[in-house]
């Protein structure tokens, strides 16, 4: 019965519109009272929640990736990405991938990624005879790579919501594969859609540009290399290497690219504070809402009723799959890292599987659901942008769901896919 | 209406310098925390005396900026929700399912005022190690969130209330909605 | 009595975690089943701070508590973080289980806190990974070493010239393997589980800290049991302590053979005395700013 209030309560919310993270606190809180905890433990576990020092480093990833989108970085790594790869067929298809691969790696947040880049990218696109859609689900599916290649705050998320134990190094390093791997697949479905639609080609505008781009483009990308490069090599820890890449993109875009103005600067910080708040009180409320989930015993009921059906480790990760997914399909990304890590977790490691192989299916998994409707923040972004609606979007997107979930198979079921890096790292 | 209308502009006014107050207060917030780490390690590389009180000021930091600026997100509906149902309903029942939102946020924020605001009662004899304030200081941006949640929804409620009972049409709704809208 | 909630950070099979376990069934048993309840392992009810609010507020009826972060809570708990403060663990025994441990107890009692019986957690020591072997305070000089967000551990190995680092345990391993600081403390059973050892192979037995460790029910949830209840739950805890302190030492020793099998170095330290006359000012700022704890430490050197 406890259960039923905590999960109804939140359905409910959820459907009436109230934003995600209250609708977890509201639904906890209302348990409490059913239990008659004191609703002061429902405070103190939001407030809590917030205060773990793990999550430091995600203020500062969002931070640099806001500095470096108004700093003027993200748009000497879109040059670049135009000069390297934007001659070839539906080359801008392929700029946009690429540059969410470099992009990405920086921002660490798949939303900024879309509005970012896709502000960059969408109208050029259209401007040069590309569809809105395609412009639309290019930006919107590579988005994912921000999740995948490090620095991601997702993944500070997950070795949280994991309980510790997890090196955040190791799952930093495990998702750069993948997400090499998602974007190569992406880039061939992208050239796939736009031969079939024969949409045009740039001219190569010659090595010396590519060249010249390069240079331009190293010292802002440099932020992304001193951020993971720093945690690895242990000069810093990876939340001082977060607060060193958001110094370092100061400094850059202040006194190398001359780009930086005091209202960017500003303007970085006011959206910096915003996504940092939305995500913090997410953690907060999600941590309550946990708090019941471990009372109720549900990720011991949950791994037992998976065996129940099934005791095949294919079937039963197939089925976390889709579970995932169509989780992912309804709600925000970062609320379901904190609700299903703890709930999932326990049953992929009884089958063997890695919590770092884990972590990046889990990543992959959500991300996709980013790009889905009816609930896919990055794809309402990406819409947005391109003036395209929803429905007309998402019918021409599932070459790229393919690519996508052809490269989740890979991460499922080839272990070294995701572990090769962590392993080497190791050793 | 007219007694409405005069009112709104100098709420609005005071609800919008309350949240720029907010913003300003996280952000400030923000910065100090990212220097306070560039001074955490400039002390161990550079002094080899690692200040101790970093961490520790670091997640007073943090709680400011979670709820500083989350109370913000409020006012301003940035926090991400799930909107299919609302999308899919008549404007008036979309406005009602909005005054449900608001006034459940509102108890919501009210709440946490007044239990964040016990805890911090509670906690205040304790003190936090190395930095020597009590532990209590954790929770007033906390308590703060919770007032500043409960005044916007309020706020926001009633002038929700006031347009579902003055505009008999969903014309007269669409009208309303999108100005409010463009206002934002 | 109703259903007690048990909060514990260790996991399922640490001595600790069986030693609650033991609690539970033997208080189960002792009350005819008046007194029922379940150890919630590994802290997913929250850490131990906010376990220590729980259970003055009410979320949690019993727990297990290291004397440490209580200090907070309870001053005069903070003479068990002084370094150096026992001989060694017979003395902490002797020391927890006379009056010294039932003053503590009744200084608990007034927080909410009713300590039961004393668990054991074994003595800290430094390890590094530098190669150093500590053995003279001068060893410890310009070393970053990471401790525990007090201010007594920071002045401790300020005190032996050292650089101390208070940083959060999640981050302790990768810094230790990367060189973020040079060394740490720990019992041998953390510094085991934690592969603290991989990546700090020289651990020398400072044995500077002594904390011991408490079973604890609330005074709501005591305060609900008959005096005849009072009497069996205790008799449980108590006996509960006994098997814990048991599978401590087992394990205490399984770790350390581990560690050296694993090719860990290690020292004994045969004068101590060196480490204990630095600690002078230590002790003078603990005292200054909890003056209670001046007779406390007397009553603590007069046990033999
Ligand atoms: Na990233
Ligand atoms: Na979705």
């Amino acid at each position: 019965m406890g259960l039923l209030i905590l999960l109804g309560c939140f359905a409910l919310l959820l459907v009436i519109g109230m934003p995600v993270a209250y609708a977890l606190g509201i639904a906890a809180l209302s348990s409490f009272v059913y239990e008659g905890i004191p609703l002061l433990i429902g405070f103190q576990r939001i407030v809590s929640g917030v205060s773990v020092f793990s999550l430091l480093a995600i203020p500062f990833f969002i931070f640099a990736g806001e500095l470096m989108l108004h700093g003027g970085i993200a748009s000497r790594l879109v040059s670049l990405a135009s000069s390297a790869v934007g001659w070839a067929k539906g080359g801008l298809g392929q700029v946009n991938v690429f540059s969410s691969m470099l992009f990405g790696g920086i921002s660490g947040s798949a939303v900024a990624d879309v509005s970012a880049l896709g502000s960059l990218l969408i109208p050029v696109m259209k401007e040069k005879g590309y569809s809105a859609d395609y412009a639309v689900n290019v930006t919107v599916t590579s988005s994912i790579a921000g999740i995948m290649i490090p620095p991601s705050h997702n993944m500070i998320l997950f070795v949280v919501a994991a309980g510790g134990g997890i090196s955040v190094s190791s799952l930093f390093m495990a998702g750069l594969i993948p997400g090499i791997l998602m974007c190569l697949c992406l880039g061939v479905a992208a050239r796939w859609v736009a031969i079939r639609n024969n949409f045009p080609t740039e001219k190569f505008p010659g090595w010396s540009v590519v060249l010249y781009s390069a240079i331009t483009a190293f010292p802002g990308l440099f932020t992304a290399v001193i951020i993971v490069g720093g945690a690895l090599s242990g000069v810093f820890t990876v939340t001082e290497s977060g607060a060193i890449g958001c110094i370092y993109a100061i400094v850059v875009c202040l006194l190398v690219y001359r780009s930086l103005t005091l209202d960017g600067f500003i303007t970085a910080v006011k959206g910096a504070v915003r996504t940092t708040g939305m995500v913090m009180v997410l953690v907060g409320c999600a941590s309550a809402f946990g708090y019941m989930l471990v009372l109720y015993d549900v990720p011991t009921q949950l791994t037992e009723l998976l065996y129940k059906i099934s005791d095949n480790p294919i079937i039963i990760l197939l089925m976390m799959n889709v579970m995932l997914l169509v989780l992912g399909m309804i709600m925000d990304m970062g609320a379901l890292i904190l609700i299903c890590t703890p709930i999932f977790l326990p049953v992929a490691i009884s089958l063997g599987m890695d919590p770092i192989q884990f972590g990046v299916m889990l990543m992959m998994n959500l991300g996709l659901g980013l790009c889905t409707p009816p609930v896919g923040a990055c794809l309402f972004v990406g819409c947005a942008i391109g003036g395209v609606p929803i429905q007309r979007a998402v019918r021409t997107i599932w070459p790229f769901y393919l690519a996508i979930l052809l490269t989740l198979m890979l991460i499922t079921f080839v272990p070294s896919v995701s572990l090769f890096l962590p392993n080497l790292l190791d050793n | 209406m007219d007694k409405k209308l005069s009112i709104k502009p100098i709420l609005d006014r005071i609800l919008d310098v309350l949240a720029a107050t907010g913003t300003l207060i996280s952000s400030i917030a923000m910065v100090v925390l990212v220097s306070t780490f560039g001074w955490l390690v400039y002390g161990r590389y550079i002094l080899n005396d690692t200040p101790t009180w970093v961490e520790q000021l670091a997640l007073l930091l943090i709680i400011t900026i979670a709820f500083m600026s989350s109370a913000t997100g409020v006012k301003e509906r940035t926090h991400l929700a799930v909107d299919i149902v609302p999308l899919m309903c008549s404007p008036r029942v979309k406005l009602i399912l909005r005054l449900c939102c608001d006034f459940i946020l509102g108890g919501f924020g009210l709440l946490m005022a007044i239990y964040a605001n016990d805890l911090m009662q509670f906690s205040w004899y304790k003190e936090i190690p190395l930095i020597e304030i009590p532990e209590g200081v954790r929770y007033i941006p906390v308590v703060v969130s919770g007032v500043l949640i409960t005044i916007y929804t309020t706020v926001s409620f009633i002038s929700g209330l006031l347009t579902l009972i003055t505009c008999q049409s969903n014309a007269q709704l669409l009208a309303a909605d999108s100005k409010s809208k463009t206002e934002e | 009595a109703g259903d007690w909630k048990g909060w514990n950070i260790h996991v399922k099979d640490y001595p600790v975690s069986v030693g609650m376990e033991k609690f539970m069934e033997l208080a189960n048993k002792n009350t005819d089943g008046r007194v029922s309840g379940k150890v919630y392992h590994g802290g997913v009810l929250g850490n131990q701070a906010d376990a220590i609010s729980q259970m003055q507020l009410g979320g949690i009826d019993f727990a297990e508590f290291n004397l440490g972060p209580l200090g907070v809570s309870v001053p005069e708990t903070n003479v068990v973080s002084l370094p150096f403060i026992f001989k060694d663990m017979d003395h902490m025994h002797r020391v927890m289980d006379g009056e010294v441990g039932e003053n503590l107890s009744a200084a608990m009692s007034k927080a909410g806190i009713i300590a039961l019986s004393w668990y054991d957690s074994g003595s800290r020591s430094f390890y590094n990974n530098k190669g150093i072997a500590i053995n003279k305070p001068a060893d410890v000089k310009g070393l970053k070493f990471r401790v525990m967000n007090n201010e007594l551990f920071v002045g401790m190995v300020e005190a032996l010239g050292g650089n101390a680092t208070p940083m959060a345990f999640s981050e302790v391993y990768q810094s230790l393997k990367t060189g973020v600081v040079d060394g740490a403390e720990n019992n041998w059973p953390s510094y085991e589980s934690t592969n603290h050892f991989d990546v700090a192979g020289n651990y020398s037995a400072t044995q500077h800290l002594i904390i011991p460790e408490c079973l604890c029910v609330s005074t709501r949830a005591w305060d609900q049991l008959s005096d005849a209840d009072k009497v069996a739950v205790k008799a449980a805890a108590v006996e509960s302590a006994k098997l814990q302190r048991v599978l401590w030492a087992e394990r205490s020793a399984q770790s350390k053979a581990k560690v050296i099998a694993a090719g860990v170095k290690y020292n004994e330290i045969a004068d101590k005395s060196a480490f204990q006359d630095a600690m002078g000012p230590v002790y003078e700022m603990a005292i200054k700013k909890n003056p209670v704890l001046k007779d406390i430490i007397a009553a603590i050197k007069a046990v033999d």
